[in-house]
């Protein structure tokens, strides 16, 4: 694969000759694979040297996401006071190297590992964190995304049809995907549509995957780049900060978002960075939701690989952790168990 | 079979995580062996009880179904019946049983999804009887044995 890459960069960089070197792909990554590389040319007399990121879809994964819509989020939002990597290339080629892929420079010196974060010496700063990553959040939803590359690729629903939209998304996405009834979850979708939550304060920018796990953060608490905008879309800006909340994401297992906050602090710093309200009932509706969405994306992977589209044992490992666990944490957040 | 199919999955898990993953070199390959591990424990886990589960599962859902058939009418009657006059697996091999528990299972959405709308006392009774059971559906699920 190394000789692939560096045959592409030469067509991109304004060199004849690039080495790609350090290749390996990173742990994780169960809805595109997720490589990393060092580069070097000549520029000149110059020797250049860059650090990057290459994602790419596999043959079958978590989801069935378009990585141009990816790629349109993350420029959105570079130079912004959202950080994210700056994009490079997009290859919608799939011949190159098995697969559409994009590249962008890595971010270096950060961790992004759940289980370093709640442990020390990350424990004493999580408070500093948790306030930066939910004031990022909070740029994110006040973000002016008109004229912007999402607003190219994404369509936007209107305040009233925001919940709507994404609810009726994911339905289609368990009625597709599921292998075995889901009584629980069908139950959870009729309380969602008999109870529908206020319109949207604002359409805004929705990551789609907001949670600890998906920021490169540092030892004095600071973060540098927010990552995995694959499900990003517009929407309302509640269904993020929900996410950031479910269960599955609370590493620490003691009920604190991340592991690293609880959500009453959570919601403060949210509400203050951007001047929008947490209504309590909304965001009720956005948390039951968040374990629609979650299954959808547990059933999507445990199809791709019954149905020997892949061999990625990651995703039979999410399929029989993750979908009992989900219906568990759906019956929490709906006062059915303790 | 002896050794127990369980514990010869546990001794792979055993090895993997031991034995083999210090031999890798790689973040990704070493979490793949960890993946594999762990999967060979669960998997031996539910080798020993997934057709006590789908047993004991099929026959409270058909009680259910059968008691909630007098409650509900319009559409989900037909689906409530065609549900209860699923045949009863014709053997003991887990993927029988788990055809049977899919649709008798796909019946119980129908149900739950009508008796919402009755105001009776008799709806909102069994209405908790099923949520009830669809608790206990996920402790049935857990797996005990998970080494991560």
């Amino acid at each position: 694969m190394e000789a692939q890459i560096a045959h592409y960069l030469e067509a991109k960089l304004p060199a004849r000759h690039v080495r790609v070197t350090n290749l390996f792909r990173i742990p994780g990554g169960a809805s595109r694979e997720t490589w990393m590389f060092d580069a070097s040319w000549h520029e000149g007399s110059e020797e250049k040297v860059e650090a990057f990121v290459l994602r790419k879809d596999p043959p079958a994964s978590l989801l069935d996401t378009d990585r141009e819509v990816e790629y349109a989020f993350y420029s959105t939002f570079w130079g912004s006071k959202v950080p994210v990597p700056r994009m490079r290339w997009l290859e919608p080629d799939p011949n190159i190297l098995g697969g559409p892929f994009f590249i962008m420079d890595r971010i270096l010196g950060c961790e992004s590992a759940t289980r370093v974060i709640i442990a020390p010496p990350f424990t004493a700063v999580q408070p500093e964190i948790a306030r930066n990553m939910y004031e990022i959040l909070a740029a994110i939803a006040t973000f002016d995304w008109h004229g912007t590359p999402a607003a190219r690729v994404a369509q936007a629903p209107t305040p009233e049809t925001a919940w709507r939209k994404e609810l009726d998304h994911w339905e289609r996405i368990i009625s597709e995907q599921e292998l075995s009834p889901q009584p629980i979850m069908r139950a959870a979708i009729r309380w969602l549509r008999a109870n529908p939550p206020p319109p949207a304060q604002r359409i805004s920018v929705v990551h789609g995957d907001y949670r600890v796990g998906n920021f490169l953060y540092q030892s004095d608490g600071s973060i540098h780049g927010i990552v995995d905008w694959e499900m990003a879309h517009l929407g309302d800006p509640l269904e993020d900060l929900a996410w950031s909340f479910n269960e599955s994401w609370q590493w620490a297992k003691d009920g604190r978002p991340g592991g690293i906050v609880d959500r009453e602090t959570a919601i403060a710093h949210w509400e203050r960075a951007s001047g929008l309200k947490a209504d309590p009932t909304a965001l009720h509706w956005w948390e039951v939701f968040s374990h629609v969405k979650c299954q959808g994306i547990w059933l999507t992977g445990a199809r791709s690989f019954q149905e020997g589209r892949t061999n990625e044992l990651i995703l039979p490992l999410v399929a029989y952790t993750l979908i009992n666990a989900q219906d568990q944490y759906l019956l929490r957040t709906m006062g059915r168990i303790a | 079979m002896r050794p127990d199919p369980g514990r010869v999955l546990q001794g792979v898990a055993v090895n993997l995580l031991t034995n083999v993953m210090q031999e890798i070199r790689t973040p990704f390959g070493q979490q793949t062996v960890g993946i594999a591990g762990s999967l060979a424990m669960m998997t031996g886990e539910e080798f020993d009880r997934a057709a006590d589960r789908l047993v004991t599962e099929n026959r409270i859902v058909r009680a259910l179904l059968a008691e909630g058939l007098a409650l509900v009418d319009g559409r989900a009657a037909p689906a409530v019946n065609a549900a209860i006059a699923t045949p009863v697996a014709p053997d003991f091999r887990v993927s029988s049983l788990l055809a049977e528990n899919d649709r008798l299972r796909e019946g119980l959405i129908e149900l739950q999804a009508a008796l919402e709308l009755s105001p009776s006392p008799e709806a909102r009774a069994l209405d908790e009887r099923i949520w009830a059971e669809l608790i206990e559906s996920t402790r049935r699920r857990e797996f005990k044995n998970r080494l991560i």
